[in-house]
């Protein structure tokens, strides 16, 4: 049994405060990824749960147990660095065999897990290389085997992929979705990339300075934003925003109005400053949707540019000044400067009060 | 819990142990040299006081004394003072210019028997002065440029070539190829590219390599004291000896030569102890 | 058309030159003079050819052993001594938070000191009269006669060592301390995680790190080990009775004292082999630490 949790975890650097108290349950075998731009506290709040940082104040159980004081050797924790972190002077099998022998493990039982380690990892032909000799992908996966060879309690990831490149991180996040299916420990994983905690995570902690704002599961972060930060951070491309004013049963943007939608009718008052925001997905084109029918409302826009995915199309319009997304599916060629019809999903835009960024309607 | 404060007061005693295990240090560091300076401020009567004065008074009569040339013995403290800083300056340039011709050498070059030639240089750097002062003295004499200026900066100037040599080596390996290469299809002519180009880029291994070869000069005394008799050309050095007779020593006017010894040293260091570091080690780790 | 010397060897020649005037010249006329019974009281002697009746005189003298197998001791207790010293300062050094710049500072302070200073300060320290350590071990009442730091064999010895350490040890470390700065910190927290104890870390993380720093370090100092002769000699000149008695103090005693240049420069050549070894020896380690830990090139 090996939850994690941590109560009211505070980081102090001197007088500046890094974390502001994070409060969080972490069940056994879940596999949970922090998320949030850069510098708000996600590897803090790592290093803390691995011992490697002081805890300011608050308090960090492993299975149960407090650790706030434990050094990390005490633990069962093992951790997978940004910048690999291999041993420079010793050979992959030494890397991978580092801990056990540490741990004074018998010998026959070293050569059985590092071989076991390697084989999953596909390291065999690499074993008596030195971490210079490898390439980027390779050293991380001799990180990872490394990780995984002390079968620890709980695996902790601090931006494991952000150092390689496009094509290697998508076949990574595959194989760590495999890893934690293989292993079912609990997993905590940093990433400042929202696509990798989409496609990993069980459940996603999404942080800003030093604050949760979001925990929920992918789908729930996506189709229900807390605030307009979230809204903001999950999902590519981002939720299209518009500041507006409610006007009776309207919303005006500008010189457009469109439509309050049913979902929080009656929780908005008049003269309202209000941000509306809707999906590129939820905007496209007559005859180029998902859906036609249901709550929608239609806006006449001019397209000004496109990319072509393949697939979909983005269209990109300006709407009341703002320049916004919109999506066109079964693509057909759009010339720039083209007028276009597109449904807008009311059903699947969001209302967030203007003052305070939290998202109106939904608790 | 138990653990955690096993962990917690674990933690507190070797912070302790760390801080008292410092000041020691620190203090063993610091009290000689504070000794030499605070006797170079108290009477004789006093230095030499049994039991001794834990209180000390305060006097300027040994630095009066070596300023004034004629007092106890009268100390030629002046010429003492020029030739170290003509001898060493002059001596540190040279050696800069010549070491760092061979370090560029040895890093932008390719030769044959280049390890060799490089181990065979440093060798030189070795040989102890002592065993050098012999032969040295013997030959300068012939030659007939002992006890002058010329004679001890040719000395050092072949002491410090070695290690000047290895220090800018390692710094100009750091700088890439491209860089000269490119100010070359800027225009720069070869000479003007080392010059504007790598030479800045280098400026730290040079002025650390600078620092040593000084500091090695200045403090030098087994050479000197064989290789300069009169005070046209004795260095500092081997004008403590002064003070020394055949069964008592002059301890607060050399302590005050001491202290003037080592403020130059002293302000020199802290001008450019961010390079001394950053000199030593890139010259030498990556070399 | 003249044939143009290579560009490599115009940039190294004048280091040739300086080199080769300066110490290469005297070294043949030793190697030389080391064959005649040369004294410099008498010129004429230099071309007496005498073969190995100096090295033989060497050789079979105890007194020259005796100093030999003493230089030896001590260059190894002294590297050795400086060497844990100096790791563990720069260890400390390295965990403190607040202050280190001056800390490094005043570690640096030892280091511009002239030998002979060095030598001088400690003569004075040590003094069994007048000296501090006397004076505060009388005065605390730890003891109530005056101890013979120079006057003693085996103080004496002590005394020296005390000195050379003390002027030596922040050579050690400054470059270790650099070598910590330098260290990536990655690996360390990867070895708390993989379970390390503090001991461990250091033992098979941080000291493979810094090897070539060490050995940088002992290259250094064993290129002027020498720079000892100047403290023996001004702290007891090799006495008493013999008892502190180095290579380096035999030698120049038998030279400028005795005037016997010849069997001094045998011994000279001697303690050059002796320095050469050692820094070659070190030399070696440092390239093969190196290539350890894959800085090499
Ligand atoms: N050692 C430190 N001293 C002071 N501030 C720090 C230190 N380490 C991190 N911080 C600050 O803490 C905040 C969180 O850092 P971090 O957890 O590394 O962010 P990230 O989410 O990018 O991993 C940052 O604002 C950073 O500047
Ligand atoms: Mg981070």
């Amino acid at each position: 049994m090996t939850e994690v949790s941590l109560r009211n975890v505070i980081k102090r650097y001197g007088t500046q405060q890094a974390v502001h108290g994070i409060d969080l349950e972490i069940e056994n075998g879940e596999f949970v990824v922090l998320v949030g731009p850069s510098g708000c506290g996600k590897s803090t709040t790592l290093r803390m749960i691995a011992g490697l940082e002081a805890i300011s104040d608050g308090e960090v159980s492993i299975g149960g147990r407090v650790v706030n004081d434990l050094p990390p050797r005490e633990r069962n924790i093992s951790m997978v660095f940004q910048n690999y972190a291999l041993y420079p002077h010793m050979t992959v099998r030494e890397n991978l065999g580092f801990s056990l022998t540490i741990a004074k493990r018998p010998e026959d039982e070293i050569v059985r897990a590092v071989d076991e380690a390697a084989g999953i990892l596909g390291l065999d032909e690499l074993m008596d290389r030195k971490p210079a000799a490898l390439s980027g992908g390779q050293r991380q996966r001799v990180a990872m085997g490394r990780a995984i060879v002390r079968h620890p309690d709980v695996f902790l990831f601090d931006e494991p992929l952000s150092n390689l490149d496009a094509k290697l991180r998508s076949q990574m996040r595959v194989e760590i979705k495999k890893l934690h299916q293989k292993v079912d420990s609990t997993i905590i994983y940093v990433t400042h990339d929202q696509v990798e905690a989409m496609t990993l995570a069980d459940r996603i902690v999404l942080m800003r300075d030093g604050r949760i704002e979001q925990v929920g599961t992918p789908l729930q972060l996506f189709e229900q934003p807390v605030n307009i930060f979230v809204a903001g951070f999950i999902g590519s491309p981002p939720m299209n925003q518009l500041a507006g004013t409610v006007e009776g049963d309207a919303i005006s943007l500008g010189e457009v109005y469109v439509p309050i939608p049913s979902s929080v009718r009656g929780q908005l008052s008049n003269g309202q400053k209000v941000i509306f925001g809707f999906r590129a997905d939820n905007l496209t084109p007559v005859g180029h949707g998902l859906r036609e029918k249901g709550e929608t409302t239609q806006l006449d826009l001019r397209v000004h540019l496109t990319e072509p995915l393949g697939t979909e199309t983005l269209l990109f319009a300006t709407l009341a000044g703002a320049e916004i997304q919109g999506k066109m599916l079964n693509p057909r060629p759009v010339a720039p400067g083209e007028d276009l019809t597109f449904n807008l999903m009311l059903d699947r835009c969001h209302v967030f009060d203007a003052a305070t960024g939290n998202a109106i309607g939904r608790t | 819990m138990d653990r955690n404060r096993t962990h917690r007061n674990r933690r507190r005693v070797l912070a302790w142990m760390h801080f008292f295990g410092l000041f020691i240090v620190m203090a063993i560091i610091c009290i000689p040299g504070l000794w030499i300076v605070l006797n170079s401020f108290r009477p004789t009567v006093e230095i030499m006081a049994k039991p001794p004065v834990w209180v000390p008074s305060f006097t300027l009569d040994h630095y009066r004394a070596m300023f004034g040339g004629a007092g106890e013995g009268g100390v030629p403290v002046f010429h003492y003072f020029r030739n170290s800083l003509v001898v060493s300056v002059t001596s540190t340039v040279i050696a800069i210019l010549i070491g760092m011709s061979g370090g560029y050498a040895f890093a932008r070059y390719k030769f044959r028997f280049k390890g060799g030639i490089f181990v065979g240089l440093m060798l030189f750097r070795a040989v102890p002065g002592v065993a050098l002062s012999l032969p040295l003295f013997i030959v300068f004499a012939r030659v007939g440029i002992i006890d002058t200026h010329f004679g001890l900066i040719l000395v050092y100037v072949a002491m410090n070539v070695p290690f000047t040599v290895w220090l800018t080596d390692g710094f100009f390996r750091q700088i890439p190829g491209e860089l000269h290469e490119a100010a070359e299809i800027d225009g720069c002519t070869r000479w003007q590219a080392f010059w504007k180009v790598e030479f800045p880029v280098a400026r730290s291994g040079v002025a650390s390599a600078a620092i040593f070869a000084f500091l090695t000069s200045w403090n030098e005394f087994a050479l000197a004291s064989q290789l300069t008799r009169s005070t046209g050309s004795k260095t500092m050095p081997v004008g403590l000896l002064d003070f020394t007779a055949e069964f008592t020593i002059n301890w607060g006017g050399m302590c005050a030569l001491a202290v003037l010894m080592i403020l130059p040293a002293l302000i020199l260091t802290f001008i450019v102890q961010k390079h001394l570091i950053a000199g030593l080690t890139f010259g030498g780790v990556k070399g | 058309m003249r044939r143009r010397l290579p560009e490599w060897f115009v940039l190294l020649l004048p280091a040739f030159i300086v080199i080769a005037a300066v110490v290469l010249i005297p070294l043949i006329f030793s190697l030389y003079s080391s064959f005649t019974p040369y004294k410099l009281t008498r010129p004429s002697t230099l071309w007496r050819w005498v073969g190995t009746y100096n090295y033989q005189k060497i050789l079979t003298d105890a007194n020259f052993w005796a100093a030999f197998g003493r230089t030896v001791l001590f260059l190894t207790i002294v590297l050795n001594v400086e060497l844990l010293l100096g790791l563990g300062i720069a260890l400390m050094v390295n965990r403190v938070t607040w202050g280190q710049r001056t800390l490094r500072t005043i570690l640096m302070f030892p280091m511009m000191f002239s030998p002979i200073l060095v030598g001088f300060q400690f003569k004075f320290i040590f003094n069994d009269n007048v000296g501090l350590v006397n004076n505060v071990l009388q005065s605390l009442g730890i003891t109530d006669m005056a101890l013979p730091w120079l006057v003693d064999g085996r103080l004496a010895m002590f005394s020296i060592v005390f000195a050379e350490v003390w002027m030596s040890t922040s050579v050690f470390a400054i470059l270790i301390l650099a070598g910590l700065f330098a260290m990536p910190r990655d690996p360390l927290e990867a070895a708390e995680v993989d379970g390390c104890t503090p001991w461990q870390t250091f033992r098979h993380i941080t000291l493979p790190f810094l090897m070539p720093f060490i050995y940088i370090a002992m290259t250094i100092r064993s290129l002027d080990v020498a720079r000892a002769y100047d403290i023996v000699q001004i702290m007891t000149g090799g006495g008493p009775a013999r008892r502190t008695e180095l290579l380096w103090t035999l030698m120049s005693r038998t030279g400028y004292v005795d005037a016997r240049m010849g069997l001094a420069n045998a011994m000279g050549y001697v303690s050059i082999i002796l320095s050469i070894l050692f820094t070659i020896y070190f030399f070696r380690k440092l390239s093969a630490a190196r290539a350890e830990i894959g800085l090499e090139g």
